[in-house]
């Protein structure tokens, strides 16, 4: 699994980051907290804590949905950033925030089970019930 | 005849809100700017102002992203909520945010031109490259 180079941001521009991933895939999360907090599904790719550069990180905000893991996301214009476990040292960089071009490819889709009624997976990406 | 109520919220509750009649089909938005303030790509429903009702504005945060444009977000837990089209009469609304059912489907796709490279649109609705 390859890692890539990545840069991005919020869209304000208020925080900026720079890392190399852990892998060269993005998971696509359709449980129902990934669907409210980014308003369709969660789109990320993996990366070490080691392996990021933030910017601007005075304007991330946390919300911590359960005892095991919070959301980053952009205190000014609301960019829903990063998902992370507590106890991990590795987060997930939201897909859609990276600057084009990527370098990644849908890998995998997770907790299908809860996906919205409102469309249709149909890209031919692996999908799980839950992990 | 008493309308159909759709409910929904953001991540933490706080920002809960109800919409009168039915949902627009959806609409999913490709662009640059839906896909940061998303971490994806943007799908919502177009419904008028009047329809939707808003019970709590505490925690409801607004960036104004272009001219005629403003994003309405939770300051709490981040869930991007509204793209608020400023001068129109529409509001458009996270069908994320959405309580089950919603009983309607996507129908189009728009700014395709600038979606993300890791992903394809297979779903075969129709795509406007604008």
């Amino acid at each position: 699994m390859a890692r890539v180079d990545i840069t991005g941001g919020c869209l304000c521009g208020a925080i900026r980051y720079s890392a190399i991933t852990a892998r060269d895939i993005v998971t696509l999360c359709h449980c129902t907290e990934c669907r409210r907090f980014t308003g369709h599904h969660w789109a990320a790719v993996r990366v070490l804590e080691r392996d990021l550069q933030i910017s601007g990180s005075a304007k991330l905000a946390w919300y911590a949905h359960s005892e095991t893991a919070r959301r980053g996301f952009c205190a000014d214009c609301g960019s829903s950033l990063i998902f992370r476990f507590n106890d991990a040292d590795f987060l997930g960089i939201a897909a859609g925030s990276i600057d084009t071009p990527t370098g990644l490819t849908a890998g995998q889709h997770i907790f299908c089970n809860e996906k919205g009624d409102y469309y249709e997976i149909a890209d031919g990406v692996p999908q799980s019930e839950s992990w | 005849m008493t309308e159909v109520q759709h409910k929904g919220q953001c991540l933490c509750g706080a920002v809960a809100f109800t919409v009168t009649g039915d949902l627009p089909t959806p609409t999913a938005c490709h662009c640059s700017m839906c896909r940061r303030h998303t971490g994806h790509f943007l799908v919502s429903t177009e419904v008028q102002k009047t329809a939707l009702q808003i019970h709590d504005e505490t925690q409801l945060r607004w960036y104004r992203s272009s001219d005629r444009v403003q994003r309405g977000f939770c300051a709490t837990c981040g869930a991007s909520l509204f793209f608020d089209a400023i001068y129109r009469d529409w509001v458009a609304v996270s069908m994320g945010a959405f309580e089950p059912p919603t009983g309607t489907q996507m129908s189009l796709h728009i700014f395709t031109a600038d979606k993300g490279d890791y992903y394809v649109i297979a779903d075969g609705l129709p795509q406007n490259p604008q």
